[in-house]
């Protein structure tokens, strides 16, 4: 390779992360569950595939739906419908994976449908968990108001996590 | 773009050995791993499936041969042999006499078994704490020994062998024994066993090795705080190894730890239950059997139990229905089934299925995040079909659904 172009390209690279760098805190991926809009960090979603054939796995809670096999990597599914304790749905055309890394370890989440990326400034963004009655850490991290619209911001390490989140969804729905 | 070659050079001799970092070899298993996936994917293609293809079957038949041979090849790059920790722990002995005031005698066989450098690297705590155990509770002191007519110098021996795809290492001492009683007396107190159980002396020496359990009255600076147990536990579990124990009154103690030589891939059969696929290791199956209906007893007194007679013994069936605490209302009869006979350390256990699949390579993934807490597995394989499997173990499914 001609390394004064690779250098060149390299530096492009660079020039272009440190633009993202800027702001990726505030970006957030936004899908459909119902009628309601969720947003989860970006920074933590490594892809977005379409549903594929799902491999059943025994001692999991029922919102796992088993795993699939992506390129060599066992990545768990979640229903993100039955985590919030929604109605199941089947899955269709634009059913798809959020696939997440947390914590060293892969989720993917299935949502109805992705909606777009948005920047999202902190202070756009109402935090719902600092209610006295609410004992409890949310799963819901905060409310983000893009125009007329309300994103609701998951806490992407407890939506992961085995801790119940029925309550959370009470307080928002 | 260049990279610092790692590989001295300047000895051209034909068996001159190479220094290459674990990573590069780490780097290679995985490709291997993909590729091995990659070409089973391939060559069982559904879209070839009524096809006539008779020099792309010999064509197939042969990349798979040369993708094994490859595969065993990449496995062999990873061992060493065991003699590196034997020689570690032997240094360790002579702390051990100072510190028990017991002169000891260690004797080293079979060193120069081979087994995988990720095992070999994680091998020594665990062995360190099976090795003072020995020292510490298992021989005598030299008056005691010279009263029963034993050497004053205690002998513990540190072997090494491969058996099948298995390496077993062994800690034996020539000191007392385990005391049956006294265990007894302390698993009772730890709440173990019941008042009037009598559990199977086999069962009771492995409870030594449960967390926390210690039985030495004083806890010296060597052992004794039940602390080395949890770690050869937690240790042996990750390596998908079981420990078994052997004593005889006054004669001594045998610790073996069974260990399987590769981590990377496993010999399973694959099989099917319901949606759902598993795998089992081939050396943990003593047989897969049809059973008959006549051969099947339900016992209700004990809440609908089910056993199998194999060859006028009965074995415990173990529906992994019932392990997992699923949805039981929609059993088919076991006379429908095929069951699965594991060999476990307490006996024998028949798993029922509904259908054995093949018997494959597999490529071992760790269950983590999500999938951390599924109860009895030692992991994922991915088959060659694209599939994942659950990889079960036989030992803790045997142990009943308490986790």
């Amino acid at each position: 390779m001609n390394e004064a172009v690779a250098r060149e390209a390299a530096n492009e690279a660079d020039e272009v992360r440190t633009v993202e760098d800027d702001n990726i805190d505030d970006m957030y991926l936004t899908f459909k569950v119902g009628d309601e809009d969720y947003g989860v960090v970006i920074s933590v979603v490594t892809e977005i595939v379409g549903m594929q054939r799902i491999m059943g796995i025994p001692d999991v809670p029922a919102y796992i739906k088993g795993v699939i096999n992506l390129r060599g990597k066992v990545i768990p599914l979640m229903d993100v419908r039955l985590r919030f304790n929604m109605p199941e749905r089947e899955y269709d055309e634009r059913t798809v994976v959020i696939v997440l890394d947390v914590g060293e370890a892969p989720m993917g989440l299935i949502v109805d449908r992705v909606s777009e990326v948005l920047e999202i400034p902190a202070s756009q963004i109402d935090r719902t968990n600092n209610g006295p009655a609410n004992s409890r850490r949310s799963v819901v991290s905060g409310l983000g108001r893009i125009d007329e619209r309300v994103a609701i911001l998951l806490d992407e390490n407890l939506l992961v996590s085995d801790s119940d989140v029925s309550l959370a969804v009470e307080v928002d729905a | 773009m260049s990279t610092e070659p790692e590989v001295a050079t300047d000895a051209p001799q034909a068996s001159a050995l190479m220094r290459v970092s674990s990573d590069k070899i780490s780097r290679l298993m995985d490709l291997v791993g993909e590729l091995s996936l990659s070409v089973s994917e391939t060559v069982n293609s559904p879209e070839l499936q009524g096809l006539e293809l008779n020099s792309f079957d010999a064509a197939a038949h042969r990349l798979s041969m040369i993708v094994r041979e490859v595969q065993d090849a990449a496995t062999d790059l990873r061992l060493v042999s065991v003699d590196e920790v034997f020689k570690r722990l032997r240094r360790m002995i002579r702390e051990m006499e100072r510190e028990t005031g017991k002169s000891i005698n260690l004797v080293i066989e079979g060193g120069d078994t081979a087994i995988d450098k990720l095992v070999s690297d994680r091998l020594y705590d665990p062995l360190l704490h099976v090795l003072r155990n020995a020292a510490d509770h298992g021989l005598e002191g030299p008056e005691e020994r010279e009263a029963n007519g034993k050497n004053r110098k205690g002998r513990i021996t540190l072997g090494a062998a491969q058996v099948g795809s298995e390496v077993r290492i062994m800690v034996s001492d020539d000191g007392r024994g385990l005391n049956h009683e006294r265990i007894l007396k302390k698993a009772r107190e730890k709440g173990l066993f019941g008042p009037d159980e009598v559990p199977e002396p086999a069962v009771l020496n492995k409870v030594i090795f449960e967390p926390g359990f210690s039985t030495a009255e004083n806890v010296s600076k060597l052992s004794g705080r039940g602390v080395g147990m949890d770690v050869l536990n937690q240790t042996m579990k990750e390596l998908r190894g079981r420990i078994t124990v052997d004593s005889a009154e006054g004669k001594g103690t045998d610790v073996a730890l069974h260990i399987p030589v590769s981590l990377a891939f496993l010999d399973c059969i694959i099989l099917r239950l319901g949606s759902r696929m598993f795998a089992i290791p081939v050396d943990d199956i003593a047989e897969i059997v049809k059973p008959n209906s006549q051969d099947l007893v339900e016992i209700s007194a004990d809440s609908g139990a089910e056993m199998m007679r194999l060859r006028g013994a009965f074995v415990r069936v173990c529906r992994l229905e019932h392990f997992y605490e699923e949805d039981d209302s929609d059993l088919r009869p076991l006379s429908d089934m095929v069951t699965i006979v594991f060999k476990t350390t307490t006996g024998q256990i028949a798993v029922p299925v509904d259908e054995v699949l093949d018997r494959q390579q597999v490529v071992m993934k760790p269950m983590v995040g999500a999938l951390a807490n599924v109860r009895a597995s030692w992991g994922c394989a991915l088959l060659g079909t694209g599939e994942v499997a659950v990889v079960l173990d036989g030992e803790r499914l045997s142990q009943g659904g308490a986790s």
